[in-house]
């Protein structure tokens, strides 16, 4: 412990105090740290500002209008995403460990961190007054610190030397992540905080004993808890399948659109119409393309396979144009293009097994999809967009990179194609979207597209954003991957041709990986961007995260009045969305750790 | 009969020409050493044979295929021609293991067993069985380039170019790669090999030929070329590099 000491003392005399500036550096830098969180702690206890417009609005910040009747929908989506979670930290188990003094020293970073507080934040803060005058008041009263001051130091000395008991026992990190999951959920149980009620003459009263602010959410938080666990513990089990993991993977791809098509609509079972016509076309379109798939090697089969193609597109051509269900005509479509691609992609018989997997799996999201996004029981709500707050945001973010991405990874390979044409347009596209501000973009999506469109087809405003928003960070996305592409030598392309890949294999197996990889930095930015710059929608009317915070509650009077308090709105937006992006820059750090790019 | 045939090759970078006009043969199981002054078209000669350069004019006809603009020939053709680079060239992001099973699950469709029993057969020919699960990063020049030697070989190759695949190592790593080269050439491999090891051409080689300016200025066998050479470039060339 005494050589700990000296050894701290020895690294603060080398790198803090080493010559005169940097101790002035040191002593400057400390002094604004200091000032600038007693600055915020002092903002946020003093007496005028209203914390509770914040607790109070947590359904409003996630998804505004969201009729309450269908919330199920939001819970299956979140649960969906975190039991998708769950199984996969499980497949992918880490086989890392830590010992119990890394948890400890964790322990122990919050609870310094609360010491920190209790020490820095000012006795004193201002307040404006209802005459708008600045007045000082005592905030945070010295018996109160004293009081919180002693836990604190407590825990701090509780921590530090459990930590320095250097107790070995080893866990694995992935089992680590789950509990530290678990500390959440079990808050959510026993910290009460206050919730607003009204009484008859709507003045605020804080009901004795106190509701705690998440009653309404902790029985599903809790559920959905509950199967993270048991989906992590199935995914541990099959960690070694690679069949699973591919599962999983390609789930996690479809993922965003059924969530995307039951949160929009609200599809209509009708059985009859689903077991006489849905899933009999199904079941008939697959086993076309199966068969196709099996026997494309048969000498027969080949020998007619292209007079067979022609008459597979004269149906679908033909079926284009008359009365049949659009299942049929769309299953026709997709079944036209992979026979288009059969013979490119299967000769072993594994090749084919999975193009059919493939098949299966493309054909069911499609029947899925028509059948939830054909029916016009629509979520009725009152807004412009059934998506606000938290859930717009999170839908631009993600939908916005889940589309931009593959997007913009084939506007680079565009740009870079042998084909003048096909450089042409994707040059065109990528210099005309970025030449243009994003918000002159969302101009164009609420006022004028609809000129663009043909008529009769209508989009929500919504899906407009989102068509432009694609485009947009579709051409940064793909004028980074162009810059990977060139980083990567001559040589690679030679050795891919050397040992006779095909022009696609070498993109996708060789070029492509490697692109990717060395722009990770630069993707993980864009990806921030985008999801800030997601908060820009309000210009055009979608109320977002910010726009909530800022406009919505700061001028709330109806059912309780939170007029005026937008300043602790807006700090609570800003940590929200630091928390994301802090949160992703780091795992961005990770991975690009685990690809050892630091190492060559 | 002859695996290789090249007729009057003719080559230009722009208003330069590289070749000005290659006719040689090679036969099935013939060793060929390819040496000359830098920039004298060895390796866009040889680089021609899988079409990595496209020649302008002559005819070059690789087991008994002619090398056209024809995408399904120059597929067959280089399934059938390894090659080795100076640079390695290996896939950094992918280990030695996947960097030679690449090729035979991508291109010759076959298992993914059957092709790492092959893959570690190969590694224990090149002699660096256990590096099988390393980054190419994590290994010595010589071992990378015996990785590429297994890589060109895991697609049972006809034919093996290798363009000066010890000119980029450290004197000490030049041997292990010889011998690997060496063990490949005993085992009946057609090989053409551009490269400035003399004592290599002299153990192994059944033809050394020297390019000057475009051309073949001299082709025969080893002692007569080292021993007796006909041709004043050549001889300057010895003189200059023994
Ligand atoms: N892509 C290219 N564009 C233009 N000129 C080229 C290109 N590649 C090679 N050359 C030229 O062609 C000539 C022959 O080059 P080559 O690489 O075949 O020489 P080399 O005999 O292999 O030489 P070295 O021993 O230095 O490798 C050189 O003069 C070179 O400058
Ligand atoms: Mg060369």
């Amino acid at each position: 412990m005494n050589l700990d000491y000296k050894k701290s003392l020895a690294w603060l005399k080398e790198n803090l105090f080493s010559s005169i500036p940097s101790s002035i550096l040191t002593v400057v830098t400390i002094y604004f740290v200091l000032g600038f969180f007693r600055g915020l702690f002092g903002f946020a206890m003093a007496s005028d500002k209203d914390w509770l417009s914040v607790l109070n609005n947590m359904q409003l910040y996630m998804v505004q209008a969201y009729p309450e009747e269908d919330f199920i929908r939001v819970w299956i989506s979140v649960g969906l995403a975190l039991v998708f979670a769950g199984m996969s930290i499980g497949l992918w188990k880490s086989t890392e460990e830590s010992s119990l003094s890394d948890v400890f020293s964790k322990f122990l970073r919050v609870s310094l961190a609360f010491l920190f507080f209790t020490v820095v934040a000012p006795t004193f803060s201002s307040v404006t007054d209802n005459d708008g005058l600045i007045q000082t008041e005592e905030s945070f009263p010295m018996d109160t610190r004293l009081q919180l001051l002693i836990p604190s130091a407590i825990l701090v000395i509780v921590f530090f030397v459990l930590k320095n008991l250097n107790l070995n026992y080893k866990f694995n990190k992935s089992d680590l992540l789950c509990f530290y999951l678990a500390i959440p959920i079990v808050l959510l149980w026993i910290v009460k905080l206050p919730t607003i009620q009204l009484d008859s003459s709507n003045q605020r009263i804080i009901p004795d004993p106190l509701m705690p602010i998440a009653d309404t959410t902790k029985i599903p938080w809790t559920i959905i808890f509950g199967l993270f666990l048991g989906f992590y513990f199935i995914g541990s089990r099959f960690k070694d399948s690679k069949n699973m993991k591919r599962t999983m993977s390609i789930s996690w791809v479809l993922l965003p659109l059924f969530i995307f098509s039951w949160i929009f609509k609200k599809p209509e079972i009708d059985l009859p119409t689903i077991l006489g016509q849905d899933i009999p076309i199904f079941i008939g379109i697959f086993l076309i393309g199966a068969l196709t798939i099996t026997f494309i090697n048969n000498p027969v089969v080949e020998k007619y396979f292209s007079a067979y193609l022609g008459i597979l597109i004269a149906i679908t051509g033909i079926s284009l144009f008359i009365s049949i269900p659009i299942l049929l005509k769309s299953a026709l479509l997709l079944l036209v293009l992979f026979t288009i691609v059969i013979p490119a992609v299967s000769s072993s018989s594994k090749g084919k097994r999975n193009l059919i997997i493939v098949w299966g799996v493309s054909l069911f999201t499609l029947a899925v999809l028509i059948r939830g996004g054909s029916s016009d029981t629509q979520i009725i709500v009152q807004q412009q967009s059934i998506f606000g707050g938290f859930s717009l945001t999170w839908l631009l973010a993600i939908f916005g990179t889940y589309v931009s991405f593959p997007l913009g990874v084939l506007l680079a390979l565009g740009r870079n194609s042998k084909l003048p044409i096909v450089r042409l347009v994707c040059t065109g596209i990528i210099e005309l979207t970025r030449s243009v501000p994003y918000i002159t973009w969302l101009f164009f999506a609420s006022v004028t597209m609809a000129v663009f469109l043909p008529e009769g087809v209508n989009f929500e405003l919504v899906v407009r954003v989102l068509m432009v928003t694609a485009f947009f960070s579709g051409a940064y996305f793909a004028e980074n991957i162009r810059g990977g592409l060139q980083s990567i030598p001559k040589g690679q392309y030679e050795a891919a041709d050397a040992i006779g890949m095909s022009p696609f294999q070498k993109t996708s197996l060789i070029v492509m990986p490697q692109a990717l990889r060395a722009i990770i930095p630069t993707l993980v930015s864009s990806a921030i961007t985008a999801f800030k710059d997601s908060s820009l929608v309000t210009i055009i009317g979608l109320i977002d995260f910010l726009t909530i915070g800022k406009v919505i509650i700061g001028t709330q009077s109806i059912p309780v009045n939170f007029v005026g308090h937008d300043r602790e709105n807006l700090l609570f937006i800003a940590f929200f969305y630091w928390i994301f992006t802090f949160t992703l820059s780091r795992r961005s750090m990770k991975v690009e750790k685990r690809l050892g790019l630091g190492e060559r | 009969m002859s695996i290789i045939k090249t007729n009057d090759v003719k080559k230009w970078f722009g208003d330069f020409q590289a070749l000005k006009g290659i006719s040689m043969e090679v036969q099935e199981g013939e060793v060929l050493v390819i040496c000359g002054p830098s920039g004298s078209g060895k390796s866009t000669f040889i680089r021609c044979i899988n079409r990595l350069e496209q020649h302008q004019e002559g005819e070059i006809i690789v087991d008994g295929i002619e090398l056209t603009n024809d995408l399904k020939n120059i597929e067959a053709i280089r399934s059938e021609v390894g090659m080795v680079f100076q640079s390695f060239n290996l896939f950094p992001h992918l280990t030695v293991m996947q960097n030679i099973t690449l090729a035979p699950i991508w291109v010759r469709k076959k298992s993914r067993s059957e092709s790492e029993e092959k893959a570690m057969e190969l590694l224990n020919r090149v002699g660096i069985p256990e590096q099988a699960s390393k980054f190419p990063g994590q290994l010595s020049g010589g071992q990378q380039q015996r990785v590429a030697i297994a890589r060109a070989l895991a697609m049972e190759p006809k034919i093996m170019l290798f363009d000066e695949p010890t000119s980029a190592l450290d004197p000490e790593m030049i041997k292990e790669v010889l011998d690997a080269m060496k063990e490949l050439a005993l085992s009946g491999m057609t090989m053409i090999v551009v490269t400035h090891e003399m004592g290599f051409a002299k153990e192994v080689a059944d033809r050394v030929m020297l390019f000057d300016e475009g051309l073949m200025v001299e082709e025969n066998t080893p002692t007569e070329f080292f021993d007796n050479p006909q041709n004043d470039r050549t001889k300057l060339f010895l003189s200059q590099i023994l």
